[in-house]
């Protein structure tokens, strides 16, 4: 039976005590071509019921693949006695939660044809037909296609109701060149939109110029020199800013997280930044423009909300669940999201971004006299110390003003609060990332955005 | 639909007769080769959060897992419905999937064998013993470590039945089911908080105390120590003393590059390097997915061979890559016999306190928050939860370190592997001492 089949609320007289009571679904699809040949064809679907209840302070959760009548009878039954088995020992007859009521609706899947597989392979043969043809020293490629649909429909005990889908497809791009010793030298780009693959990839040419980009930035790095470990000036390109926002100060204001000791509880309402410096965690719409992530209902039943984290320098709020908001006494935000249906909400960043100030790129780099420009993340981490790191696979030197040598892989690391302090420059631009997948005991597809940046951070190497 | 309880039997009758019905059903469709794998998962989790029991979880899974290769064109699909209707959507996109791609001679499926039951494990989770230990570990935290924050405590039982079939003949039917225990913690004196900590290991039997099994304690008293933390004095190239808990961190570079993917790709640093020493001597490295000495491995590989167990590396020199069908199809080279993973690593000569001993300047490194190494196996990244080792003692627990270096030269630069080791019910692994890592 399909989710949009299912009337959730005539469940509503199973509800013991406060109960989500959820439908969910994941959809995914993989073509990978490796040097030309197609080495992954494959889709994934996992969806099912979840049914989630509070009792005297105490979660029962229960999930089951079956979406049929009896099973969701059964979901609700099993998670309602599990959370009264636990009550029972750790109850507190005073517990509660805050209360939401609300409803959201959305679809960003396409009112397109579904394109069948062939012609989405033909685009992917497009952009590895072009990078042969016109990037010479590339000696592997790949090329691959990611897209996962979230379909969500939740009911909850209190009234909120809601059936959404987010839609995202990204679209890898790898090239590896060997240097004059014949070591592999690489660098990846992932373009990410919100959407389907039908209405975001309706060609491969706006993707030429990408692929341009990439390959000359991967013969610079082909003579990459290392950097010189230590503190230094750098300005983290714009398309840095996102994963700065998301691993340095993000995770830190993550309302659980700073129940569980971060540092950014003893600085609420405290300048934590230069003034230049405003981060939001956005719900789904920023400047008229729907997000990469647009969450309208987070899976506790909450209208979402843009949480603003920083204010001109300022710490202001955390992003939170209901367990966090009334730990905290602080408004619902609408950030508890679950990967799966398996799986039960966390406190979960949405779009989170660094708004942009006003200084060009170029004078940006015109006023460093020794450090980096530093683009292309990978992987990050944050800690509770609020010390944060993120990988970086492209750089250049800066020295007296201008761009000199590219640099090696690297990972710049720092403390958030610290890093904040020493902004002294944000450009006038705004770029989004579409392709960022956070991993907090639970995977999560996320926005982020920003513009660039100049600070200081601690930088890998020799 | 039935009641939702554990289920009382490690039976895969059910998986056996639905993977058969399902691999018909690919044939039917004019696949020339196919495969099917059912799982039925259970999961009961009690975890814990700051300190206070706050959820059981009861979780049934089912996947279907659908492989289908025709005129040399192959696609693979999972669903995780059982329905006919479900089922008969599922091999109609499987067939669309392959008709649009591309004929490749290397796909195949895993040739005949004897068919095999395997069973392993505990049948039922005990509720009562998973309170217990949460409970009995909230109290020794609050007695023994009144700084130290539970940030979440877990025990998790999992019960996997599963039944793989294949058109050449192929039939496993395997069924397993273990508790994992998983905490994260961290420390906090007045306003000073210590780095994040999170570990975790497999085990079948809940009568051990969560603090005395792997090296829970230890962890947890040093997370109460690294609120005090401090700079390294300077910048310095010298040794780095890994523990197990990250030992994996800078293996797993090699192990990930003999897989499939790079070796494919030609981006290896260890391509051509069969019988060759890749690594230090003193190294010594077994897959042993069948081990009684692990409770976590497996019986089949991803690809529907019986698993056996091998030595990765013997003494530096790489005695196997870890290719699948499709990988050594491709490549020409041998097939692995098992899919990685369940990693022994032979002891070596020296205790812990020897190695720290022979230290002149070096860091005790027991997490390693890093951006992924490229290809070439350059890394870096921040020494969490870690020390300062200065003229063979360890120092103070120390922050915002740096440790720079090269993974193909880190793992030839081993000079002393432990006596001692850390069984975690996944792996069992000693401590390794390397040289010639830049700290800043």
């Amino acid at each position: 039976m399909r989710i949009n089949e299912i009337d959730l609320k005539k469940y509503s007289n199973q509800f013991a005590s406060y109960t989500e009571l959820r439908l969910h679904e994941n959809r995914s699809q993989n073509i990978s071509l490796l040097n030309g040949d197609v080495v992954s064809n494959t889709r994934d679907t996992s969806g099912g019921v979840s049914a989630r209840v509070y009792d005297q302070g105490a979660w029962g959760f229960c999930s089951n693949p079956d979406m049929g009548n009896e099973a969701i009878e059964t979901t609700i039954g099993a998670a309602t006695r599990n959370a009264a088995f636990l009550a029972k020992r750790v109850g507190q007859a005073d517990a509660s939660l805050p209360r939401a009521n609300a409803e959201a609706n959305s679809d960003f899947t396409s009112d397109k044809p579904t394109l069948s597989q062939e012609s989405k392979i033909a685009l992917l043969r497009e952009l590895d037909t072009y990078i042969v043809a016109n990037c010479p020293e590339v000696v592997s490629r790949q090329v691959a296609l990611n897209s996962l649909d979230m379909e969500k429909k939740l009911h909850t005990s209190e009234g909120s109701y809601g059936h959404n889908t987010n839609t995202r497809s990204i679209i890898g791009i790898k090239l590896t060149t060997r240097n004059n010793q014949d070591e592999p030298i690489e660098l990846s780009e992932a373009i990410g939109h919100r959407g389907q693959f039908e209405d975001v990839f309706t060609s491969a040419e706006p993707m030429f110029a990408k692929i341009d980009a990439l390959y000359l930035q991967l013969l610079d790095k082909k003579e990459a020199v290392k950097a010189v470990s230590g503190y230094v000036d750098v300005i983290l390109a714009s398309d840095l800013a996102g994963i700065l926002a998301h691993e340095a100060i993000g995770h830190t204001t993550e309302g659980d997280i700073v129940r569980a000791g971060s540092v950014a509880a003893d600085y609420l309402n405290q300048v934590v930044a230069n003034e230049l410096v405003t981060l939001v965690d956005f719900a789904n719409t920023h400047n008229g423009e729907t997000l990469p992530v647009p969450v309208y209902l987070d899976d506790e039943g909450v209208a979402s909300q843009d949480a603003v984290i920083i204010d001109k320098g300022v710490l202001k709020s955390y992003m939170h669940n209901k367990e966090s908001a009334q730990y905290f006494d602080m408004p619902l935000t609408g950030n508890a999201r679950a990967f799966n249906y398996t799986d039960e909400p966390l406190v979960r960043m949405r779009n989170t971004a660094i708004l942009p100030g006003e200084s060009s790129l170029e004078d940006m780099i015109a006023s460093i006299d020794n450090g980096y420009l530093l683009m292309r993340p990978t992987n990050g981490q944050a800690d509770s110390t609020s010390e944060f790191m993120f990988g970086v696979q492209m750089g250049y030197e800066i020295k007296q003003g201008k761009l000199g040598r590219a640099i090696s892989d690297t990972t710049i690391s720092g403390v958030a609060f610290d890093m904040l302090k020493e902004v002294t420059m944000l450009s006038n631009e705004m770029v989004w990332s579409c392709a960022g997948m956070c991993g907090k005991k639970q995977p999560m597809p996320v926005g982020m955005g920003g513009p660039a940046v100049k600070t200081k951070v601690h930088i890998g190497g020799e | 639909m039935t009641d939702l309880t554990h289920t009382d039997s490690a039976s895969t009758d059910q998986e056996k007769s639905l993977a058969h019905k399902v691999l018909r059903k690919i044939l039917a469709q004019g696949f020339d080769r196919a495969a099917a794998r059912v799982s039925a998962d259970e999961l009961h989790e009690l975890q814990a959060e700051n300190g206070e029991i706050n959820l059981l979880r009861t979780n049934f899974e089912t996947e279907i897992g659908l492989v289908g290769i025709a005129d040399s064109k192959r696609a693979s699909l999972s669903i995780n419905q059982v329905d006919d209707a479900a089922l008969d959507t599922a091999v109609s996109d499987l067939q669309g999937m392959a008709a649009g791609s591309q004929q490749d001679p290397a796909f195949d499926i895993a040739q005949k064998q004897p068919a095999a039951t395997f069973h392993g494990g505990i049948d039922e989770p005990d509720y009562d013993a998973m309170y217990d230990r949460i409970e009995d570990l909230q109290r020794y935290v609050s007695a023994t470590y009144p700084t130290l924050n539970l940030r979440s405590s877990g025990i998790t039982y999992f019960k996997r039945r599963s039944c793989f079939v294949n058109s050449n003949g192929v039939e496993f039917l395997t069924s397993r089911g273990l508790y994992q225990v998983s905490i994260s913690f961290s420390s906090r004196l007045g306003s000073k908080t210590s780095s994040m900590m999170y570990t975790g290991y497999n085990t079948l039997e809940l009568d051990t105390p969560i603090q005395q099994s792997s090296n829970i304690d230890l962890l947890m008293r040093q997370s109460t120590e690294q609120v005090d933390t401090q700079h390294i004095p300077e910048k310095f190239v010298g040794d780095m003393v890994i523990t197990p808990d990250c030992l994996m961190t800078f293996v797993g570079f090699l192990t990930a590059r003999i897989s499939d993917g790079p070796l494919v790709s030609g981006t290896s640093m260890y391509k051509g390097k069969l019988d060759e020493q890749v690594t230090s001597g003193l190294l010594t490295l077994h897959s042993r997915p069948l081990s009684d000495e692990l409770c976590g491995g497996y019986w089949v590989t991803g690809d529907g061979y019986q698993a056996a167990d091998s030595t990765v590396i013997d003494k530096g020199v790489l005695k196997t890559y870890l290719l699948g069908l499709y990988g050594a199809n491709k490549t020409g080279l041998p097939r692995a016999i098992n899919s990685g993973g369940s990693y022994i690593a032979e002891p070596g000569s020296s205790t812990f306190d020897e190695m720290v001993a022979g230290v002149k300047e070096g860091i005790l490194i027991t997490r390693f928050s890093g951006g992924r190494p490229n290809d070439r196996g350059d890394f870096s990244g921040i020494a969490k939860n870690s020390y300062y080792i200065k003229d063979g003692k360890v120092q103070f627990p120390i922050k915002e370190t740096t440790v720079s270096g090269n993974m193909v030269d880190l793992l030839n630069s081993v000079d002393a592997v432990s006596t001692e080791r850390l069984n975690t019910g996944s792996s069992l692994l000693p401590w390794v001492r390397v040289t010639g890592v830049t700290a800043s």
